[in-house]
């Protein structure tokens, strides 16, 4: 059964550039555009890595990271947050809630891939003969 | 700043923009022009990026993969005029929080229009940087007060 990887950032452009890098790879792309729709798919959809931004209109990444981690059936989610902010604090701040990684914006497909590799076992889709 | 804004050019859009510091503030016919605020305690302000809208059309192109003629939408420039925006924001926010000024980053907003000025408040510093792609120009203009 393909993965399932939840995007939820509210730039469009960046929930495309995260399917495209996942596009190769055996899994299915969720979207979501705010912690709040966030939230709600994955209850839903229970993916198997939840790839975040932090600054998001209606509900932020910490805020729905923080309300993932506190729900029995969620936590267990490995999300990795992408930010666009690298100082030292909102590291800090992000790696003390609970996530398994975090990208700085802007990033390379491969950077992305390589980490979320590490969470989960990605697999090249077969090249057609 | 100036790295801040290579990054995302170079990274995101592998478009190698250099500073241009003897280059006047170009005009622009048509503009587009992305704006993040900033806010702490010690700080405030905002970054503003401008650039032609054939350009910014270009740059949305080469972010999502398409060709310039692709692009129907003014949104989907909006978006990515907005995020470069954000990005290039997050660098500055970062380094103002690792030197002791914390402060939070809005959500971006977009500007479009022909003929406009953006002036600062009393006591803002401004700060303007041109770059350049090609013959395409990028203008990030800084509004900065420190508190």
């Amino acid at each position: 059964m393909a993965l399932k990887i939840l995007s939820v950032d509210d730039s469009r452009t960046i929930r495309l550039i995260v399917g495209k890098a996942f596009k190769p790879y055996e899994c299915d792309m969720l979207e979501a555009s705010n912690g709040e729709e966030g939230l709600a798919a994955a209850a839903r959809e229970k993916p198997d890595l939840i790839i975040l931004d932090v600054t998001m209109p209606v509900m932020d990444g910490v805020t729905m990271l923080t309300r993932l981690k506190a729900d029995e059936a969620l936590k267990a989610i490995p999300v990795i947050m992408l930010t666009a902010e690298s100082g030292r604090e909102n590291v800090l701040h992000i790696a003390k809630l609970g996530v398994r990684d975090y990208l700085v914006k802007p990033f390379k497909d491969d950077q992305l891939i390589e980490k979320a590799g590490r969470v989960i076992p990605l697999q090249k889709k077969p090249v057609p003969a | 700043m100036t790295r801040h804004l290579v990054d995302v050019f170079e990274t995101m859009l592998s478009m190698p923009v250099t500073l241009q510091p003897d280059v006047l503030l170009p005009h622009f016919d048509s503009r587009v022009t992305g704006s993040v605020g900033f806010a702490g305690e010690k700080v405030t302000g905002a970054i503003y990026l401008h650039m032609s809208a054939p350009f910014a059309a270009t740059v949305a192109a080469t972010m999502l993969g398409l060709k310039p003629e692709e692009i129907s939408d003014e949104n989907e420039v909006n978006d990515v005029v907005g995020e470069a925006t954000n990005m290039v924001t997050g660098g500055l926010k970062s380094w103002l929080c690792d030197s002791g000024a914390d402060c939070a980053m809005s959500t971006p907003a977009i500007i479009r229009g022909t003929s406009f000025s953006i002036e600062p408040m009393p006591d803002v510093e401004r700060e303007c940087l041109v770059f350049a792609f090609e013959k395409n120009f990028i203008v990030v203009e800084i509004h900065i007060k420190l508190n």
